[in-house]
């Protein structure tokens, strides 16, 4: 199941727990608590629930499968003629933290396939805020709408940036502490402070 | 529901990923047990499914959480791993007490096979060629100049250089050192370099 690659990476764990509506398509005895609005012990053919992303593709790909997987809301005709509009209006960071990588799963359960296309227009659509956000003094405000992978790229947007004005002085540049060792002593003085 | 507890493991490690945080133990004992639970569960419905065939796809759904636990737990382990590294190349080949505490046992033993066989290969550098080892983890920028006038960031004590001169490093008292002795000590956030 999944990409092989990927196996061992945080990031796609925490993608592949998002939740996504699905309807069961067998009956599945003692696994009623999957379904909060339910009481009984056994879950009924038919119900749909919301279960995270990683147990609904392995359910998925049995055979025969034992659930059929809907899109999630913000991957649907209405929030896609939203994005498809005006892609920089939507606060991603609320509505869909991992829009992209969550959409790339879901794109195969689409009939219409129309969610890819709907990626790729919202990204050339939001390239620009990225870029700004980057680039931005006022780095909360403009952070706020970005979705996580968004808030990398913007980091490391800025990051490269300034490598590069460091690169250009150079010489200038003094020997420093190494990262881990830095961030270490910053935060036990953080947990010192709190005492 | 299951596969819950693991998720809060890993955010754990991926709010801090510039520093190490303390080997958790009790989640990861807590995880392992809530998959004896699901395996034995799963054993006992599959030696049932003889008679009630309808079984089988609980079997399935409790299969893939295991298969889900044993992936995050991999995750955190190989996550904590390359942060290990990291600690060997910034802290050096003696982590300061306080750092060595948040390691587990195995992690420690990890870390120092790792550091024994990084030491060794670094001594077999150049062999060939009359020298007897290159440290790697010196010079990462190469030197402006020979000497640099450094700050002291922490009672230190005493340094004897390779002249056979013996310094003190005192808290905020400056010296003017050989940039091949110092760089080591800056890295470990002990000395600061002033321009």
């Amino acid at each position: 199941m999944g990409n092989q690659s990927n196996y061992l990476s945080i990031s796609d764990i925490l993608v592949t727990n998002e939740k996504v509506p699905c309807k069961f398509l067998h009956d599945l005895p003692k696994m009623g608590f999957l379904d909060p609005a339910s009481t009984e012990d056994d879950l009924k053919t038919g119900t749909n629930v919301e279960i995270p992303l990683w147990l609904a593709e392995s359910l998925y790909s049995r055979r025969p499968p034992l659930v059929s997987v809907d899109l999630p809301k913000i991957y649907k005709e209405a929030y896609r003629e939203i994005l498809n509009a005006d892609a920089c209006t939507v606060d991603l960071h609320k509505l869909g933290q991992h829009f992209y990588e969550l959409g790339c799963y879901i794109a195969k359960h689409d009939i219409k396939g129309e969610v890819g296309n709907t990626l790729v227009n919202t990204f050339r659509q939001r390239f620009r805020m990225i870029l700004s956000a980057s680039a931005s003094t006022d780095s909360i405000s403009a952070l706020q709408p970005l979705s996580d992978t968004e808030r990398e790229r913007t980091a490391g947007a800025a990051s490269t940036e300034k490598a590069l004005s460091t690169w250009l002085k150079r010489g200038d540049c003094p020997l420093s502490t190494a990262n881990m060792v830095a961030s270490h002593r910053k935060r036990k003085r953080a947990e010192m402070e709190m005492l | 529901m299951f596969g819950e507890k693991v998720i809060e493991l890993l955010k754990e490690a991926e709010r801090n990923r510039d520093t190490i945080d303390q080997y958790n133990d009790e989640k990861v004992r807590q995880i392992i047990e809530e998959m004896h639970v699901l395996f034995k569960m799963n054993m006992a419905d599959a030696n049932a499914t003889t008679e009630n065939k309808s079984l089988w796809t609980t079997v399935q759904v409790r299969h893939s959480a295991l298969e889900r636990n044993k992936r995050c737990l991999l995750a955190y382990l190989y996550s904590r791993m390359n942060k290990i590294k990291t600690l060997r190349w910034e802290f050096g080949s003696v982590l300061p007490p306080d750092v060595r505490e948040l390691l587990s046992d195995s992690e420690y033993e990890w870390f120092s096979k790792y550091s024994t066989n990084l030491a060794s290969y670094m001594r077999s550098l150049g062999q060939d060629i009359g020298y007897s080892g290159i440290d790697l983890t010196e010079n990462l920028r190469p030197p402006k100049s020979l000497y640099i006038e450094v700050l002291c960031l922490t009672d230190y004590g005493k340094l004897e250089l390779e002249d056979g001169d013996v310094i003190l490093l005192k808290k905020n008292s400056r010296h003017f050192l050989p940039t091949s002795e110092c760089q080591t000590l800056i890295r470990q956030g002990i000395l600061k370099q002033i321009m």
